[in-house]
């Protein structure tokens, strides 16, 4: 077999098995991971995933993370998955600038949290900044 | 059928009602009022998927979330 056909064999035949194989890990890992959540955790992740943008769900997917524009300034904010100092603003080059901290008045699961979060950047930045409590990012 | 998703411990509670039914429409209103009276935000989703907050009662709202107050944590 020449070195022509093997390329064409990994092309035509390998990479389609490989893509597939790809796809199906990360839908065992997503498995793997909601199945160690509880019942609330999971029905708050699939209320969130619902609610984000195909980019965000995409980045959400790989990361465990998303990024959210604010709606008054223009500003990237990452959202982590947890429930409290878990957003990150971050500079044009994509690094931590400070962690914002504000978190809805009752206990509700990290998908919950994180998807009050995102509507507040989106639609009203300004308040929700207004009540955050900001730190220097530790990490970076 | 129209739904109103209310977050809480249980991660939510979701109130369907038949938006063309005056009654069930009446009663969804009365949870919109008492709950953004709470303190709650009520958002919806444009015909774009992008949220939006609303302050009053639209009947025409297929899904509207509610979420608490924020505060800083």
């Amino acid at each position: 077999m020449t070195f022509e056909n093997l390329l064409r064999f990994f092309h035509d035949r390998l990479r389609p098995l490989l893509a597939n194989g790809l796809r199906r890990a990360q839908v065992l890992r997503d498995w793997y991971r909601e199945a160690g959540c509880t019942g609330t955790e999971a029905r708050a992740i699939k209320l969130l995933k619902e609610w984000l943008s195909a980019k965000q769900l995409a980045q959400f997917n790989a990361h465990r993370y998303f990024d959210v524009i604010g709606c008054h300034t223009g500003k990237n904010y990452r959202i982590c998955y947890g429930t409290a100092t878990n957003i990150y603003e971050l500079d044009y080059a994509g690094r931590p600038r400070s962690v914002l901290c504000f978190v809805p008045n009752r206990p509700l699961a990290a998908g919950d949290v994180m998807l009050a979060q995102k509507i507040a950047l989106e639609t009203d930045e300004w308040s929700a900044v207004a009540v955050a409590n900001r730190f220097a990012p530790s990490w970076h | 059928m129209a739904t109103q998703i209310v977050m809480d411990q249980n991660g939510d509670t979701r109130h369907t009602f038949d938006a063309s039914d005056t009654k069930a429409l009446l009663r969804a209103e009365e949870r919109f009022k008492e709950l953004t009276g709470l303190g709650f935000t009520a958002a919806i989703r444009t015909t774009s998927g992008e949220p939006a907050v609303t302050h009053r009662f639209d009947p025409a709202a297929e899904e509207t979330l509610f979420f608490p107050r924020l505060v800083g944590g």
